[in-house]
């Protein structure tokens, strides 16, 4: 279970794999997290956000899109996410701390996740996708 | 050159039909042989595919800064029939009308050399990087007027002058936007971010005119040598991010709706005149105007420090230019002898429109339209003039920037962004930033060189060069 910053001259592409699609989500988000605010830990703010879409690819962007936008206006970092998928909806306890300009000021903002080349691969070693943030 | 590609002029390449499956017209870009040496496969790709969009116009067409983006080409410029073409979110981005202004200034290279002072006045009230939120408390009405009248709103609020709207591309305001079709989440990431600079490749920047091209052109624009200007580069916000991510919702399911086959999803589009074509550009024409103001908005505050610290009139400030560089927009264009209205779509490339252009105000139609041209940070940005060219060849379009070579990963990994600063710092130019990784990331080495870019447009002809600016402080997110 990981996830990686792969070359790619405008924006930023992750390469994350996971045993399992809700651990794959998972990493998506903590590089999410990582790109905008650097290094970050813990916090006692909870959030539960709920997605539906139309496929998994779209259920991942829609998802990352609503944690930015919760991230933005609320000013909240976010260390983790207990997510619960469940066919083309999703759950998610978002768990982080209020934004400090002090700690969280070692990343740049996510402009959008993108559709490009967006594919979620899965094969008997579990799921794998690259994602492009637009910064 | 990579394969498959044909040399068609000195800098001009062609990518024909049948490169990718399904293409209705060729790709054209203009690139120098060094240029070349940089250019990705994906890029090329990426022209390709807009290429295969409904009612595309001519050619799908890409600048020198050409580079790898998402949807169309960074650099990219296409144009579609009103009655048969599409609109497409992948043509403009998630940073609507993420764009470039110059302010003139009376102060002379000498007044303001090695002043930090200044640097960090600037730093201090101008608000940047991740999770700035703005001192000015932007009400709903006000959010409105943004949506609407963009520039014009925010001289009407007390943060310019009239003659700075001359001053704008669409007069800093596109009369279609219809802030309805902006969600509420849109209007809600809008309201604390008025005037406030972002982050990445964001910024403002203190420069002194180095040398003119064009005496005539630069004595038109209000530029002379020696003359210290302040660029500031900066778009929509959080709240053009979400127009753009909630009307690629909308149009994915009208792509299927209309049937149109797309080779990339982040290209879906559609019909200029469908109901969600409609929708989708008022509300990037509000996010446009949005960005506008929030222009006029940063420069009245560097306006106000300026004015502070060298007691120097607001009226001794006047605008140079402002551009938009990631726009959809309804222009006029000559096809085939006759004019039509048409949906052009520039994706990090800038308006150049020629002398005797309507939208040029009438000290500037003899001349052409200053075209604003950022370098990265320790290099030479440029002002130049649109011209007749460019009309004809590439719906008024030029590059908007230098363009990266390198990956932000790789900057990171290869720079430092402290010996990157105390380097600047020793060819005198002074850089405040909230974070190291942010000066990495923007570091000079990262992009093409600017001087590259700019000799292809001009020997092309699409632009002319009038006036160079050297760098002297700049402030990022």
């Amino acid at each position: 279970m990981s996830f990686e910053e792969i070359s790619h001259t405008a924006d930023v592409k992750i390469h994350a794999s996971a045993p399992t699609l809700e651990a794959l989500f998972s990493e998506t988000f903590r590089a999410l997290m990582q790109v905008m605010y650097g290094a970050r830990q813990g916090g006692s703010v909870i959030r539960n956000i709920r997605i539906e879409s139309t496929d998994a690819e779209s259920l991942l962007a829609d998802f990352l899109s609503e944690v930015l936008f919760v991230s933005e206006v609320e000013s909240l970092v976010f260390s983790d996410a207990r997510i619960r998928i469940d066919g083309l909806y999703l759950n998610a306890e978002l768990i982080g701390e209020s934004f400090d300009p002090v700690r969280h000021s070692g990343g740049t903002e996510v402009k959008g996740i993108s559709y490009s080349g967006l594919e979620i691969l899965h094969d008997a070693n579990g799921y794998k996708v690259d994602i492009i943030f637009d910064v | 050159m990579l394969e498959g590609i044909r040399r068609v002029g000195v800098h001009e390449w062609e990518v024909p039909v049948g490169y990718v499956p399904g293409m209705r017209v060729a790709g054209r870009f203009f690139l120098s042989e060094s240029l070349a040496k940089t250019l990705e496969p994906g890029a090329i790709q990426q022209l390709a595919n807009v290429a295969t969009l409904p009612g595309i116009l001519k050619n799908s067409l890409a600048m020198p800064d050409i580079h790898w983006g998402y949807g169309f080409p960074i650099g990219g410029v296409a144009a579609f029939s009103i009655d048969e073409g599409v609109i497409s979110p992948g043509g403009v981005g998630f940073d609507i009308n993420c764009g470039v202004r110059l302010l003139s200034t009376p102060l002379h290279y000498r007044d303001i050399s090695g002043r930090r002072d200044l640097i960090d006045e600037l730093f201090r009230s101008v608000p940047t990087g991740v999770g700035a939120k703005s001192p000015l408390k932007v009400s709903s009405q006000s959010l409105e007027g943004m949506m609407v009248n963009g520039a014009r709103w925010a001289v009407g609020a007390g943060y310019g002058v009239e003659h700075d709207l001359m001053r704008c591309e669409e007069g800093g305001f596109l009369k279609t936007a219809d802030s309805h079709f902006v969600s509420p989440k849109a209007k809600q990431r809008g309201i604390p971010q008025g005037g406030t600079l972002g982050s990445g490749n964001h910024f403002l920047e203190l420069q002194v005119v180095q040398e003119i091209f064009d005496p005539d052109a630069a004595k038109a624009f209000g530029l002379a040598s020696g003359q210290i200007c302040c660029m500031i580069h900066c778009g929509s916000r959080g709240l053009g991010h979400q127009v753009c991510t909630d009307h690629l919702k909308i149009l994915e399911h009208a792509t299927k709706k209309y049937h149109i086959t797309i080779p990339d999803r982040q290209l879906a589009c559609a019909p200029v005149t469908s109901p969600e074509g409609k929708a989708y550009f008022g509300a990037m024409a509000a996010s446009a105007n949005y960005a506008w103001a929030n222009r006029q908005i940063i420069t009245h505050t560097t306006r106000q420090v300026l004015s502070k610290m060298f007691g120097i009139g607001y009226e001794d400030m006047p605008l140079i230019y402002d551009v938009a560089h990631n726009v959809a927009k309804i222009e006029e264009h000559t096809l085939d002898g006759k004019v039509s209205k048409v949906c052009v779509h520039r994706k990090g490339a800038t308006r150049a429109f020629g002398p005797g252009s309507r939208d040029l105000p009438a000290d500037l139609i003899s001349i052409g339209q200053p075209v604003i041209i950022p370098g990265s940070m320790g290099t030479s940005s440029y002002v130049l003039c649109g011209t007749q060219v460019a009309m004809d060849r590439t719906f008024g379009s030029t590059c908007h920037g230098a363009g990266r070579v390198m990956s932000r990963t790789q900057a990171k990994k290869n720079l430092n962004g402290r010996q990157i600063a105390a380097n600047l710092l020793k060819e005198g130019i002074i850089v405040r930033a909230h974070s190291e990784n942010a000066i990495a990331d923007e570091a000079p080495g990262v992009y093409k060189p600017s001087e590259e870019v700019v000799r292809v447009v001009h020997e092309v002809g699409i632009s002319r060069l009038v006036a160079r600016l050297s760098p002297l402080g700049v402030i990022k997110g």
